[in-house]
């Protein structure tokens, strides 16, 4: 059985006073294994968040049911255990820092959990050095960049040492550079420490760098597979207004023109290897083409 | 702007004093904020001026700082001087009318203005060394017996940690609503006092839902990481009276001694 | 093109005369014409939000003017409101600033301020909301009922109701999706094109910069590193991105090709404009055998 197993999920948010019980979720499968990084992607309200709810109990399923490494995430005896196992970081990086200074908002998870003192700094020390915050432990944490906020809200999931961590769109609200940093930081802690990565996001670049690409719509898996497969679908993904990255866009509309372009290419140098492979030699120049 | 108000006034380093024991600095601060108004003679009052100085040094924070404290309290330190000024008893130096200003009154004034801005730079010294975590920590551990009462001191003091986190995030966000309306011509400045409150409503509401929104945000950030789910919490810090501390508490049972029997002693304002 | 705003040697210092004063406006001057798209691109803390806030009073310059039509706007200051209906300002996440009972009132507004009555303020408003697609439905409802993107647009609605001559948008689609961030930008095109008025747009992505904008702006260090038509400003790639500014994949790509020595342009700036290009210079593309 995989890590993460969910099967057949459906969910409904309650009927509120304007509108009745409507269902975002129409049963999804997914099994995500240890160690891998899963990138779910979809425009908004597609169901991509509450699925990252649903993945460490926060939500529970009105249909189908979802394990954490066997535990049912409903079960309210395994509450403690899936969310140890799962953290979960939300977009704004403002809104999940509790404390006012670097360390002790790192420090909060591992006290909530009861450890002793001396491992707590350990931990904290060891979480802040991984998002490469370390510098900035005793810092005023308002006064931090978006990016850095965002790291230091990943310091307090990993001081957690959780298996797995859950983005719902982590760099949405981020500047480039930010969104950079972040990145990075989660590929790192992918690479370095093995943990399971699920990053929700609508940046195609993001995805790209993923081991595997789901591709979610209106409640369901609408595709998923290597970025490569997920990649070449062009006119699929533009059919659902999803973004394709420029390399990969301009192959498939150079191929739809007769041009004999792969019909996998992800990155720049890919593209550009298959162009010059197409054009002919610098040398002969412009007057030869046609 | 607003958000140059700012509440965390925290200034890191390692100094004496940000080493010591939040809770004894705490009680410590306290004491001597007592002292202040115990000490009924310039002498006296120079002797705790003198303690609260050598903290300023020890504290290792810049006396720019102290001085930008000051700054903001100015206008009370100047206006119950003034205030003093006039109430003096004996001889009027000056005199128009009704009013006159005595020796007595120019050592009042002097006075007051000693004492409020003791007052201020010996509350800086605290919120200047220690972060307000560690503040509410301390608090927290102070308030412990009253559990026994059935009084929820981990959730109060949580309350103060998350409220000083947000403080300066909302009044960014104010600041930002407030160009926001400005910009689409809201007219905040000028107007009768209800004419003003009216025209806040524009800011009011999106604030409130804005901290809604964050309210909601941080309870499952909280709950992802684990709050309330287990009865029992540690904390990273230890904390544990040292010799520092000891040494410091004992500086200031000296000198609230000296105070008592100087105040005994010296005769009038001496 | 006659000029609408001008700013002449503007410059703004945050805390004047203290240790922590900082130059965030470096005696800038630009001229925005009438009628013109001009983007402003720059990373966080280059000063671009220092100076837009200047062009329509919102800061006072602490050295230098900015003129509308000609005329110092702190000439009066007690008439600075009067400039605010002329130069509009959308902020970053507008839709934080609504607060009315309903859509349509929020949109109101603006307008009312402005002294207008209450049919032409309507009349505006409705307007303003067929330009940014807000559906009649929703125009009586609470907008805290809508949805993420739609009180987005209700708030830009709620600024394009002034009628300004000049518009000025803060990272309109900052945390939309792909199809979100699309339409917005079409609509703000579409308004544009059907208004004439001048338009000054911020943003991050230099892809959207490069799909709507005349000229470009590019801030740095709260200077003006440059200002020049949009193909100009963006075969300078090199300069761009040693200020930290990322250039659209596609135009990376053309200007790779360019240096392997294909006589591309290298500053094609969509993938539009790539295959263009490329089938023009070398029709089904490719040698024989490829």
């Amino acid at each position: 059985m995989s890590f993460i197993e969910a099967r057949g999920v459906r969910f409904a948010y309650d009927p509120t006073d304007d509108e009745p019980a409507r269902e975002v979720l129409h049963g999804v499968d997914l099994s995500i294994e240890k160690g891998e990084f899963v990138a779910l992607l979809g425009h908004n309200g597609c169901g991509k968040s509450t699925m990252a709810k649903l993945l460490n109990g926060m939500l529970h399923p009105t249909g189908g049911n979802i394990t954490v490494g066997g535990a049912d995430t409903a079960d309210e005896s395994h509450l403690y255990e899936v969310r140890c196992r799962v953290g979960l970081i939300q977009q704004n990086p403002d809104n999940q820092l509790v404390a006012s200074i670097v360390e002790e908002d790192v420090a909060f998870g591992p006290e909530n959990l009861g450890i002793e003192p001396k491992e707590i700094r350990r931990r904290v020390d060891d979480a802040l050095k991984s998002v490469d915050m370390y510098e900035y432990r005793e810092h005023a944490t308002y006064k931090l960049s978006g990016g850095q906020k965002q790291r230091i809200a990943i310091a307090g999931i990993i001081a957690m040492q959780p298996e797995c961590i859950v983005l719902d769109e982590p760099t949405a609200m981020l500047d480039p550079r930010g969104r950079k940093e972040v990145m990075d930081t989660i590929h790192t802690l992918n690479r370095e420490k093995g943990i399971t990565v699920v990053l929700i996001t609508h940046y195609m670049d993001e995805a790209v760098q993923a081991g595997r690409v789901v591709v979610m719509d209106s409640g369901t898996i609408l595709m998923q597979g290597t970025p490569r497969q997920v990649f070449s679908q062009v006119d699929v993904l533009k059919a659902h207004a999803l973004d394709v990255p420029q390399a990969s866009e301009l192959a498939y509309r150079l191929r739809a023109l007769g041009w004999q372009m792969p019909d996998d290419i992800l990155n720049e140098d890919e593209c550009i290897a298959a162009l010059q492979v197409c054009l002919p030699p610098v040398s002969a120049g412009k007057g030869e083409a046609t | 702007m607003l958000s140059d108000i700012t509440l965390g006034q925290f200034y890191p380093g390692k100094s004496l004093l940000h080493r010591m024991d939040p809770r004894m600095k705490l009680l410590l601060v306290v004491a001597v904020i007592v002292f202040i108004f115990v000490a009924s003679t310039f002498t006296t009052l120079g002797l705790i001026v003198l303690l609260v100085l050598t903290a300023v040094l020890l504290s290792g924070v810049p006396f720019g700082q102290y001085a930008k404290s000051l700054r903001a309290i100015l206008f009370v330190v100047l206006f119950t001087s003034i205030l003093n000024l006039f109430y003096g008893s004996g001889e009027a130096l000056v005199q128009w009318g009704m009013m006159r200003i005595t020796m007595d009154g120019i050592r009042r004034a002097i006075f007051v203005a000693v004492r409020i801005g003791t007052l201020i730079v010996c509350s800086a010294v605290l919120t200047f060394t220690t972060s307000p975590t560690q503040l509410t920590d301390a608090l927290e551990r102070l308030l412990t017996p009253l559990r026994k009462l059935r009084v929820p001191v981990h959730d109060i003091a949580m309350m103060m940690t998350i409220s000083l986190r947000f403080v300066p995030t909302l009044l960014e966000e104010t600041d930002k609503i407030m160009s926001a309306q400005k910009a689409r011509g809201a007219d905040l400045e000028s107007g009768g006092a209800i004419q003003r409150v009216k025209a806040m409503v524009p800011v009011l509401i999106p604030l409130i839902v804005s901290a809604f929104r964050r309210a909601m945000d941080l309870a499952m950030a909280m709950e992802c990481r684990c709050y309330g789910i287990s009865a029992r919490t540690t904390k990273m810090r230890q904390l544990h009276i040292g010799t520092l501390d000891i040494m410091s508490a004992l500086l200031v049972i000296v000198v609230a001694a000296l105070v008592i029997v100087g105040n005994m002693l010296l005769p009038g304002w001496m | 093109m006659n000029p609408i705003l001008e700013t002449k040697g503007l410059t703004f210092i945050y805390s004047p005369g203290t240790a922590y004063a900082k130059v965030a406006c470096d005696h800038v001057d630009v001229t925005l014409y009438e009628g013109e798209f001009l983007g402003v691109i720059g990373h966080t803390g280059s000063g671009k939000s220092t100076l837009i806030q200047q062009l329509n009073g919102l800061l006072r310059p602490t050295e230098g003017q900015v003129l509308l039509r000609g005329k110092d706007i702190w000439a009066e200051p007690k008439k600075i409101r009067a400039v605010r209906f002329q130069v509009g300002m959308v902020f970053q996440y507008p839709e934080y600033q609504l607060f009315e009972e309903t859509v349509m009132k929020d949109i109101c507004f603006g307008p009312k301020n402005q002294g207008l009555s209450e049919e032409e303020a309507l009349e505006r408003a409705r307007e303003a909301a067929y330009f940014v697609d807000l559906k009649e439905e929703l125009w009586e409802k609470s907008p805290f009922e809508l949805s993420g993107g739609e009180k987005r647009r209700a708030a830009i609605a709620g600024v394009l109701a002034m009628d300004p001559d000049v518009l000025i948008l803060d990272e309109p689609a900052a945390g939309l999706d792909p199809k979100g961030r699309d339409k917005l930008l079409s609509q703000i095109r579409r308004y544009h094109k059907a208004r004439g008025n001048t338009v000054l747009l911020v943003s991050h992505s230099m892809e959207d910069i490069a799909r709507v904008a005349d000229r470009v702006l590019v801030m740095n260090g709260g200077k003006m590193a440059m200002l020049d038509e949009t193909p100009k400003v963006f075969a300078r790639g090199e300069e761009l991105e040693k200020m930290g500014l990322m250039m659209p994949q596609v135009t990376r790509m053309m200007a790779r090709l360019k240096q392997l020595g294909y006589p591309v342009r290298g500053d094609e700036l969509t993938v539009e404009q790539a295959v263009e290009e490329l089938s023009a210079l070398y029709g089904k593309g490719g040698q024989a055998g490829c």
